[in-house]
């Protein structure tokens, strides 16, 4: 390993991107494999200078598409590498197939996710389609709030997906230039802390290991598939305690506390948002405005979305008289998947059962101002006060022909 | 085909840990047409051994008229063979037409 210099965390301004190139070099993995896509290019740019500079180990596999990146580092984590890549939208669309054969082969590969829309008609910014859309292949999913979020979880990303009752792979999403592209000040731990904090990478049956030949992907069919796929489910099950066992341990190390969610100002709200990444930090602002002004309202911020900690946000939510969930992806012909999570949440584990109000906004990096999420906070008021929801279900925010 | 794993006793991933376990699956039971060997007319030119993708043709040793080693077409290994028939096709023997070496049958299910 290269010698890493021993010191004091730093108060650095950086961007989001920059930030999980710097993660990345302080993890230093064996293998990257990547192929740089908007807006997560900075992060393969900067990580590259890293290579080139020789401030990293690392093989750096500079492949012709993001179908072979994933294929690459699918084949560099069962050779027994501790392996990451950064992508973005139709890039991580391209990796489909291979995000599920990492998570079905239990390779722990690492991601980091700058969420992009989809293409149709083109766009470069930020919404969650292109991670929701992937919610179903097995990655475990942590967003991040801001640029400290975003490199936070990726230290603690490879604890957590290499966990040995977890074994799968891991995708730390953040927005898409609202946060990978802006600069903020954020504490850059020391390398060797970060290093000693993530510990070395034990292979689990590399094929690389010659003199025990193991055969990895072979066919698997009607009498095998389904049991490797409820093992592949427990990974996911177990996750949810791993992920806090490793929170726990970093908030110890770095002093920064993290759960599977985080409860704003919840404790007494009558009305609670539920957000991702970047929407909550105009989210709290907004509600100390509002407290301000006497309306009682909270947020709940989603960390871990893969795997869904129903029976926690079930809970937390169970003081709530209305919740207003706001999704940044379109679930065509039905509401958002933070919604329908949330409901299945709501449903169950609240006994309360608040009323639930499903917004969908900021497509392809459509804005949400502080004033649209006031007006949002007084819509769900009314709500409350009638006492149902009514024609206001599934509104889209900001969009102009519609009136929210 | 060994007894059926809970998925609690299976490793990660489908890995396979054990080298050559493919001989221990039974994909017999998957063929509907089998090759019947008649020795009387091979002349073990071992032609379906090398062409066999199931590695389902046995061989045994013996001596050649000259009294060299060589390996002579023993039997056809049912447990393995899927009744693909590219035996059948390859027979030289069969080929001219004037014996059967190798004959496809249909299978007794």
């Amino acid at each position: 390993m290269k010698t890493v210099t021993a010191g004091k965390p730093k108060i650095v301004p950086i961007t989001g991107a920059g930030a999980c190139a710097q993660a990345m070099r302080q993890i230093n993995p064996d293998v990257v494999a990547a192929f740089p896509i908007t807006p997560s290019t900075q992060i393969v740019e900067d990580f590259s200078a890293f290579v080139a500079n020789g401030q990293v180990d690392t093989e750096f596999v500079t492949v012709e598409s993001e179908h072979s990146a994933m294929s690459a580092c699918i084949g560099a984590s069962a050779a027994g590498g501790r392996v990451m890549t950064a992508t973005s939208s139709a890039g991580m669309a391209y990796m489909w197939e291979l995000l599920y054969v990492a998570a079905s082969m239990r390779q722990p590969v690492l991601m980091s996710l700058v969420n992009r829309a989809l293409t149709g008609p083109i766009n470069i910014h930020c919404d969650h389609s292109d991670s929701m859309g992937a919610r179903d292949a097995g990655w475990i999913q942590l967003y991040s709030e801001n640029n400290q979020e975003a490199y936070d979880n990726l230290v603690m990303a490879a604890r957590i997906a290499e966990h040995p009752d977890v074994r799968l792979p891991l995708m730390v999403c953040q927005d898409g230039f609202i946060t990978s592209h802006s600069i903020q000040t954020m504490q850059l731990e020391d390398d060797k802390a970060v290093r000693a904090f993530v510990g070395p990478h034990k292979p689990h049956h590399s094929i690389l290991d010659t003199d025990h030949p193991v055969t990895w992907g072979a066919l698997d069919l009607q009498d095998y598939y389904i049991e490797h796929k409820r093992g592949q489910e427990q990974g996911m099950r177990n996750a949810l305690r791993v992920i806090q066992e490793v929170s726990d341990d970093f908030a110890k190390t770095f002093g920064r506390h993290y759960g599977l969610f985080e409860d704003y100002r919840l404790e007494d709200a009558d009305i609670v948002l539920v957000a991702l990444n970047s929407a909550a930090g105009e989210i709290k602002e907004v509600i100390d405005e509002m407290r301000a002004k006497g309306e009682k309202v909270g947020l709940l911020k989603i960390r871990s979305f893969r795997p869904f900690p129903y029976a926690e946000i079930g809970k937390a939510l169970s003081g709530a008289s209305i919740v207003t969930v706001l999704d940044r992806s379109a679930s065509f012909g039905a509401h958002g998947p933070l919604f329908t999570e949330i409901t299945t949440a709501v449903y169950n584990y609240s006994p309360n059962r608040p009323l639930l109000l499903a917004h969908t906004f900021g497509l392809g990096g459509r804005e949400l101002t502080l004033r649209h999420i006031e007006h949002i906070i007084s819509e769900s008021r009314i709500c409350l006060d009638k006492g149902e929801v009514g024609n206001r279900q599934g509104l889209w925010v900001n969009v102009r022909g519609d009136k929210l | 085909m060994s007894e059926l794993k809970n998925w609690q006793e299976l490793p990660y991933g489908g890995v396979i840990l054990e080298a050559g376990s493919a001989a221990k699956y039974e994909t017999g039971s998957w063929r509907t047409w089998k090759p019947v060997t008649h020795r009387e007319n091979c002349v073990h030119c071992l032609k379906c051994w090398e062409y066999c993708p199931e590695d389902a043709i046995v061989l045994e040793n013996g001596r050649d008229s000259a009294g060299a080693p060589r390996k002579f077409v023993k039997e056809v290994n049912y447990y393995h063979c899927k009744g693909c028939g590219l035996c059948i096709r390859e027979c030289p023997v069969n080929k001219e037409g004037k014996a059967v070496a190798l004959e496809f049958v249909r299978d007794e299910v």
